[in-house]
């Protein structure tokens, strides 16, 4: 997978704060997603350094980043990633299960998740039986289970229709409003209003504010290749 | 990751695509039912062939005699000229080597032989009988397994008793029947019942000396294909004294020895290295062991060759298992993507593969055994009136099963089985365990 070498992201250099809703906006092949995933402990810089509280993901062996994983952060995915063949309440519990989590407690927490996230009824329905709004959920529960300090969303709404995708937002800014950190990559503009901080990103470097929309009021210049990227 | 949920887990990944696991499995089930009913007709048939022969011969019982062709040797050498003793170059089995052998590790008894060494008859009414008479120095003849054809019997002889095998029982001759005249009725059973034994000697004038003994039959021996079926045993003091008249001389054993020794050992497993020790102190020593070994080695290459033949359709089997297993990681790259973002290990991924890759071995090996075993019945059943036919034919003990499953064959192949499904499942199990989390998530 992947033989070529595509530089997605160059000279990132940010701090976000803990407890901080952070969104980040970009369009399509900015490096947000990559940004995320960085972050995530799911890819590893080529360059450069990601210090979480403190320690350096970057550096860390692949056991100590799939603990780091399961631990420090939950992740909230666009296409939801669900298990088709397990029901809401055993995806919900799915991560515990490396934790060594005994069931019987597995699926406790996974009831208790489901109910604040509103699916109580729905526990035994599987994906497929049920909308992506509430399949969303289902993920934004999955990412609760372990009670991590992060939570990590790659367009959250980006599969679903407005009203359902701003019920989502709320379930996010509730999130962060108990105490959590919560990045959010997207390029709905309407998330920025639960943000205490935006970041943005163009051609995978970070721009402010004006700059990034004169960009997107000029197609042309946003169109231009830039110097960091090489295909 | 506990080990219960990880079993789960690949339960429940393998009940996820029942159809596909079955296929697979099926592949295994033929290659481990071919392993084990292959396996099991080739222990079937040592089987038979040990049984067989042990029915005829006691593989405990050593035969030691001294080496009469040194000897023959020694007489070559010599030219021919003079009567040089041929005896005193020959290590004879007399009572201080007697003791040596007993004296032996894993020997049990150590029993003298001899044989009657001039005409012997045995009388009953008009009845003659010229059966090979022979001694053996034990008290009690049930210690070299001999059996009782009839229950009222004794194997333990006393003075003027005599055992007689159950064939030459039924091998009486009426001296004056003629040609036309009703067929001998042989007796029944001569337990209880009183013989005469007529020996003959003649001196050096050519005169014959008859002398008549009278004997009880203390038991009828049961016939096992064997030497006693055609014999009479006496005791060693008769046979002694009998000896002693016909030669006209008093035996000394401590220099004459025995004609031949039976050394019984404790176990069949000591029988051949008992053997060759025996050998080396100077005595030919014969034992039917080796023999059973011999047959023994030549089956076990057999099942060695049966179970390779059927180890190609589980390695057939194998390339299917590692076929699936690839198929199914492709299928699922997202959601090994998925397990890595949600905190599983490298070790929980290839664990999980590695245990559904041994678990569709497992399975597989199941159905084999099953289907082996129904297999061996039906070759059983279709077997066993022909190897019935056979044995009443070659003589020898009844004819077990034509495919015998031997307990640890069922074992063995599950784990070889699930062993197979393992490394089957290797390569795919690393591949996934090995994958980079964002690039499994972004598979399409």
């Amino acid at each position: 997978m992947g033989r070529n070498k595509i530089q997605a992201l160059a000279g990132v250099d940010l701090v976000i704060p803990p407890g901080s809703f952070t969104v980040i906006m970009g369009p399509s092949g900015s490096g947000k997603s990559t940004l995320l995933y960085l972050i995530g402990g799911l890819d590893r810089p080529t360059s450069g350094s990601i210090r979480i509280s403190g320690d350096d993901i970057s550096s860390m062996d692949e056991n100590a980043l799939a603990v780091y994983r399961r631990k420090k952060m939950g992740f909230i995915f666009q296409q939801f990633n669900l298990v088709s063949s397990m029901t809401a309440l055993e995806n919900v519990a799915f991560p515990m299960r490396f934790a060594g989590v005994p069931g019987k407690q597995r699926l406790q927490r996974a009831r208790e998740l489901l109910a604040k996230v509103g699916l109580d009824k729905h526990a035994r329905h599987r994906p497929t039986e049920m909308s992506g709004g509430q399949q969303q959920r289902v993920a934004i529960a999955r990412a609760l289970i372990n009670e991590p300090g992060l939570i990590l969303a790659d367009e959250p709404t980006g599969n679903l229709d407005t009203v359902t995708g701003y019920t989502i937002m709320q379930l996010l800014s509730e999130l962060h409003t108990a105490g959590r950190t919560v990045m959010v990559v997207t390029h709905d503009v309407r998330m920025t209003r639960f943000a205490t901080h935006v970041i943005y990103l163009l051609d995978g470097k970070l721009v402010e504010r004006e700059q990034f929309e004169a960009a997107s009021q000029i197609p042309e210049a946003a169109t231009q290749p830039s110097e960091g990227t090489t295909l | 990751m506990r080990f219960f949920d990880l079993v789960s887990l690949i339960a429940y990944n393998l009940s996820r695509r029942k159809g596909r696991v079955a296929l697979t499995a099926i592949g295994v089930v033929i290659g481990t039912a071919a392993v084990v009913l292959l396996v099991a007709l080739a222990s079937g048939l040592q089987r038979n062939a040990t049984n067989q022969f042990a029915g005829v011969a006691d593989l405990t019982i050593i035969s030691v005699y001294p080496k009469w062709e040194e000897a023959m040797m020694v007489e070559k050498v010599g030219g021919g000229g003079g009567g040089g003793s041929t005896t005193s170059t020959v290590q004879q089995l007399t009572t201080p080597v007697l003791k040596d052998l007993a004296a032996l590790e894993g020997v049990e008894a150590v029993i003298a032989r001899d044989s009657l060494r001039t005409m012997g008859v045995l009388k009953y009414g008009r009845l003659e009988n010229y059966a090979y008479i022979f001694s053996a120095d034990t008290p009690d003849y049930s210690v070299l397994g001999y059996e009782l054809a009839f229950p009222e019997g004794s194997l333990a002889l006393k003075k003027g008793e005599l055992l007689i095998g159950e064939s030459a029982m039924q091998q009486f001759m009426d001296p004056n029947w003629r040609p036309g005249r009703p067929e001998v009725k042989q007796p029944e059973n001569l337990t209880g019942q009183q013989v005469k034994l007529q020996l003959t000697r003649w001196t050096n004038e050519g005169e014959t000396i008859n002398k008549t003994v009278y004997m009880r039959v203390a038991g009828v021996l049961k016939a096992k294909n064997g030497e006693t079926d055609y014999a009479v045993v006496v005791r060693m003091d008769d046979l002694t004294t009998w000896n002693e008249w016909a030669m006209g001389t008093r035996i000394n054993r401590n220099k004459e020895g025995y004609e031949y020794v039976m050394v019984k050992a404790v176990d069949t497993r000591v029988t051949t290295t008992l053997a060759e020790k025996i050998n080396e102190m100077g005595f030919n020593a014969y034992t039917p062991q080796s023999f059973v070994e011999g047959i023994n080695n030549f089956y076990t290459i057999i099942q060695i060759v049966f179970g390779g033949i059927g180890a190609i359709a589980l390695l057939v089997a194998a390339i299917g298992i590692a076929n699936t297993m690839t198929m199914a990681i492709l299928e699922r790259t997202r959601e090994i993507g998925l397990m890595k973002a949600v905190g599983a290990t490298n070790r929980n991924v290839l664990s999980i593969f590695l245990g559904e890759a041994a678990g569709i071995g497992l399975i597989g090996g199941l159905g084999g055994i099953g289907l082996a075993w129904l297999a061996a019945q039906l070759v059983n059943v279709l077997a066993a009136a022909y190897l019935e036919s056979q044995a009443a034919q070659m003589g020898g003990n009844a004819a077990g099963p034509a495919a015998y499953i031997a307990p640890w064959l069922p074992i063995f192949a599950l784990l070889f089985s699930t062993l197979v499904g393992l490394i089957s499942g290797l390569y795919p199990a690393l591949r996934a365990a090995t994958m980079i989390p964002v690039l499994a998530l972004k598979y399409e």
